[in-house]
């Protein structure tokens, strides 16, 4: 039978469908904005935090560690320039081997970056492969702190040109060679009977 | 009057998901500036103890230096000394959040001691901060490369976040510490 009220039956639904859409875009466009607001808010107010928490817990710490190592192999050094072979109580080619050895590691104590020995942040990593996996784009980096990196990329660059190589060189030293290095800027000392603490 | 209704429950509406997502980016913000603090944080507490470090390292090298060759006088063992007390004296932590030390000239007073104390021992003293340009010295940067090999400065500041509050933040020579 046919109803009156099928027509205006065909409306409603229709009414309805709009209503529906009209909602999910006003709750999209509020909840956006929300979002996009909060999230410049959050960052805002935790910024602070975090740099406290690295200056703290892993820059200050770990550049005094690369520091120390560094300025006791540049006092050993000029201590050697400036100590005569008679005063050292060692020949003269033997100083020069001395000599040799303590610039070697002041040399390449003072080729570490920063980036060479950074402690990996496990939370930013975790949270990169978030973001690359949620909209396929990696996670927006400080523009400085990248900056620096390609800076950095330009000197290595720069470095193998001049050294008249077109492969990739021995690599970027790492934590393990400052060890190493720790080790025989020790042995060095020891051998000139000077007992340092390397922590 | 129904209009008048609609338009108010309208508008807690719009609010309600306004604040729905807000704290959901709030959450994320923070996760970010977490991140992004520490990576800035981490680079100039590395920076600044670097430099610290050294001049420390450089003072605690020639203590037994002296004791065993009878090397050094009153003087250089006065400078070695107060340059380690000087360094003692500095916050490991982020500076701009201790107020009671004046870290510029703290600052000033470690980079003249160890500038001291090298001239005593007729050492050539490493700037590591050469970029900064009240303090350059340029017949010691010359001889930075030969003495030992430097870390290149960075070129400018990499921690500054603008803030609203209107206030300066406070600096060392040209660095400052609130990010």
């Amino acid at each position: 039978m046919d109803s009156p009220w099928d027509e205006g039956h065909d409306t409603t639904t229709a009414f309805e469908d709009l209503r529906e859409a009209e909602w999910t875009k006003m709750s999209e466009e509020f909840t956006n904005t929300g979002y996009r607001e909060g999230i410049t808010a959050g960052k805002e107010a935790s910024v602070q935090e975090g740099f406290n928490t690295g200056f703290a817990d892993v820059g200050a710490p770990l550049g005094r560690d690369l520091g120390l190592i560094r300025g006791k192999s540049s006092a050993l050094l000029s201590f050697l320039l400036s100590a005569t072979s008679t005063v050292l109580g060692v020949s003269d080619e033997e100083k020069e081997t001395l000599v040799a050895e303590a610039r070697e590691i002041a040399s390449q104590l003072g080729n570490i970056r920063y980036s060479d020995i950074e402690p990996r942040d496990l939370e930013a990593e975790q949270h990169a492969r978030e973001h690359l996996e949620a909209e396929g784009q990696a996670m927006e980096v400080n523009e400085d702190l990248e900056q620096k990196k390609q800076l950095e990329s330009v000197e290595d660059m720069l470095s193998r040109m001049s050294a008249g190589e077109n492969v990739e060189g021995p690599g970027r030293p790492t934590m393990e060679d400052v060890l190493r290095l720790r080790v025989r800027l020790q042995a060095l000392s020891l051998h000139l009977g000077f007992r340092i603490d390397l922590c | 009057m129904i209009g008048d209704f609609d338009l108010e429950a309208l508008v807690d509406l719009e609010q309600t998901f306004y604040e729905t997502g807000y704290e959901d980016g709030f959450a994320h913000g923070r996760i970010h500036g977490l991140i992004e603090g520490r990576a800035l944080g981490r680079a100039k507490g590395f920076e600044m103890w670097e430099e610290l470090g050294f001049y420390e390292g450089f003072a605690l090298m020639w203590l037994p230096i002296y004791e065993k060759q009878g090397r050094g006088d009153d003087r250089t063992m006065n400078h070695t000394q107060r340059l380690l007390e000087l360094i003692a004296q500095f916050p490991r932590i982020n500076p701009s959040e201790t107020d009671e030390t004046d870290i510029p000239k703290l600052f000033r007073q470690i980079r003249s001691r160890y500038k001291a104390l090298c001239s005593t021992l007729g050492a050539r003293p490493s700037l590591r901060y050469s970029d900064r340009s009240q303090d350059r010295d340029e017949t010691a940067d010359a001889t930075v490369a030969d003495a030992a090999p430097d870390v290149r400065p960075t070129e400018k500041n990499v921690w500054k976040v603008e803030k609203g509050s209107g206030a300066a933040p406070r600096a060392v020579n040209g660095h400052s510490f609130d990010f």
